[in-house]
């Protein structure tokens, strides 16, 4: 497994209460594997544990094993063997920039030219995942100009071009319009072919679409983990308002869960019913 | 008022950062080692002069707001003392000439540029990026302190009125600006970690600055007159 958590706690420095309990699961390569939950849940908590921000960091102490490509990203000796495999992408963009380019161009190709690749395989990865993420009309614009959205899908451009084995994403879809966003979301099973993906969102209605595996967490605790469906339709998670739209509209229509999570599904019910 | 790098295509944008760096730093310098006042104004006429002729008359600005209360305090406190004006007027020159150095090095010289002449040269990256880092953090502060300003008068802040006003004014600008400075820090690490740097390797160049015979020569050409400077000044 890719990552792995098992019997993870983790308290903040000055907190008493630990923001993760006991927190077990995995995630393969090949997978897109979604974990969700209300604000507070602990869904960006564990992706900075996953990322060894936290403790390595931010401070605070870890409980239970971490493990990520069979190393612990929480040591400095573990994360500089994972330098350049793990990709962690935050819902602060800006906060991400190098700041050390003059174009988006070079802004895709920081990461690849900070481990050291050939020049021209460089500009061939940066423009390929430039084109990815639509974003190629702005190569040659100040990466300090572009707006929030733009400036998410060239972060994540530079992530893709450094070709990583786990990709962590933190609401990767936070700043962009609904067209942009659905474009992400479809890129995500290309990029899971050649590693994990861990995505926290509250975006379920499209994370739905494209998730391999599903965990719900509450007050840092694992809920519900299995198919995207089971785990999305759950009455539970719809009940707590993290569910996909269709099934919240089914449970306000005085349905019973477990509820369908895609329109295809719900029509199949209705017809049924 | 901006103050950081303006993009353009003048000359000093076009040299190598060296030679850039080489100027702006001879102006600051030659501004202290001529005799004032006449040497530090001429000196900082010549700031003047490469500013506007290197298309980035934008940065006089700034230094005008930043050295004006130096000017202001050198020549209340000289004037107190019934000391000779020209002494105030030759420090007052030498530290706008030095500002003006300084913002117009920021100004032609784009970090990343600078970031590619140095590992040219060998110098490891996390230093190469502290130096770049160092330049830039004023620039990035104002423009954090703007953004923190408007959102604080999206909230009735009012920058205007009594001194307590203004005072109060100021800790809702220094407090949220120094924590989310603080805040970032772990972020903007993480993200620089994740894309590689600290990893050992060798960064890879992919655009180094040309250095031609011609930025060479500027570049011994500033030295000598720096030490012409010297010599005529300690003889």
């Amino acid at each position: 497994m890719t990552i792995v958590f098992d019997r993870v706690s983790f308290t903040y420095p000055g907190s008493r209460e630990p923001s993760l309990h006991g927190l077990s699961f995995h995630a393969a390569r090949g997978q897109v594997t979604l974990l969700t939950g209300l604000l507070g849940a602990g869904c960006s908590t564990t992706v900075l544990v996953a990322a060894g921000v936290a403790p390595r960091l931010l401070g605070g102490s870890v409980e239970g094993d971490v493990t990520v490509l069979e190393r612990n990203p929480g040591t400095a000796e573990g994360w500089r063997d994972l330098a350049g495999r793990v990709a962690v992408l935050l819902p602060t963009p800006w906060t991400q920039l190098s700041g050390m380019t003059f174009t988006v161009a070079d802004e895709v190709a920081f990461g690849p030219a900070n481990l050291g690749w050939d020049r021209e395989e460089i500009l061939d990865v940066a423009a390929v995942a430039m084109d990815q993420l639509s974003v190629t009309h702005l190569a040659q614009r100040d990466p300090a100009t572009l707006s929030g959205g733009e400036l998410q899908r060239v972060i994540l451009a530079g992530l893709v071009a450094m070709r990583p084995d786990v990709y962590l994403l933190d609401e990767p879809t936070v700043e962009l319009d609904p067209e942009a966003a659905d474009a992400v979301y479809a890129l995500l099973p290309t990029l899971a072919k050649t590693a994990a993906v861990l995505l926290t969102t509250t975006d379920s209605d499209r994370a739905v679409e494209v998730a391999d595996s599903a965990l719900y967490l509450e007050s840092g605790q694992l809920v519900s983990a299995g198919s995207p469906c089971d785990v999305l339709g759950s009455e539970r998670v719809v009940a707590a308002g993290a569910g996909v739209s269709v099934a919240t509209l089914f449970r306000d229509a005085g349905a019973r869960g477990p509820y369908p999570v895609d329109v295809a599904a719900a029509a199949s019910r209705w017809m049924t019913a | 008022m901006t103050v950081g790098y303006l993009p353009g295509a003048g000359f000093l944008h076009r040299a190598h950062p060296f030679t850039a760096m080489a100027i702006g730093g001879g102006v600051a310098v030659l501004a202290f080692l001529l005799a004032p006042p006449a040497g530090p104004l001429a000196v900082l006429a010549l700031g003047v002069a490469l500013a506007m002729a290197a298309g980035v008359w934008r940065v006089l600005i700034p230094a005008a707001v930043i050295s004006g209360p130096f000017w202001v305090f050198l020549f209340a406190i000289h004037g107190l003392f019934r000391e000779a004006p020209l002494t105030a007027l030759g420090l007052s020159a030498r530290m706008t000439a030095s500002i003006v150095a300084f913002l117009l090095v920021i100004a032609v010289v784009h970090p990343g540029r600078l970031v590619e002449a140095l590992l040219a040269r060998g110098v490891p990256f996390a230093a190469a990026y502290l130096l770049a880092a160092a330049i830039q953090i004023v620039p990035r502060f104002q423009n954090r302190a703007r953004a923190i300003l408007d959102a604080q008068r999206c909230r009735g802040l009012r920058l205007r009125g009594s001194p307590l006003r203004r005072v109060r004014a100021v800790v809702a600008l220094a407090i949220p600006l120094v924590l989310s400075a603080l805040a970032e820090v772990d972020e903007h690490a993480l993200a620089l970690e994740t894309r590689g740097v600290g990893t050992g390797k060798r960064r890879t160049i992919l655009h180094p600055p040309v250095d031609t015979p011609l930025d060479r020569a500027i570049r011994w050409a500033v030295l000598g007159v720096l030490a012409v400077a010297v010599l005529v000044t300690y003889p």
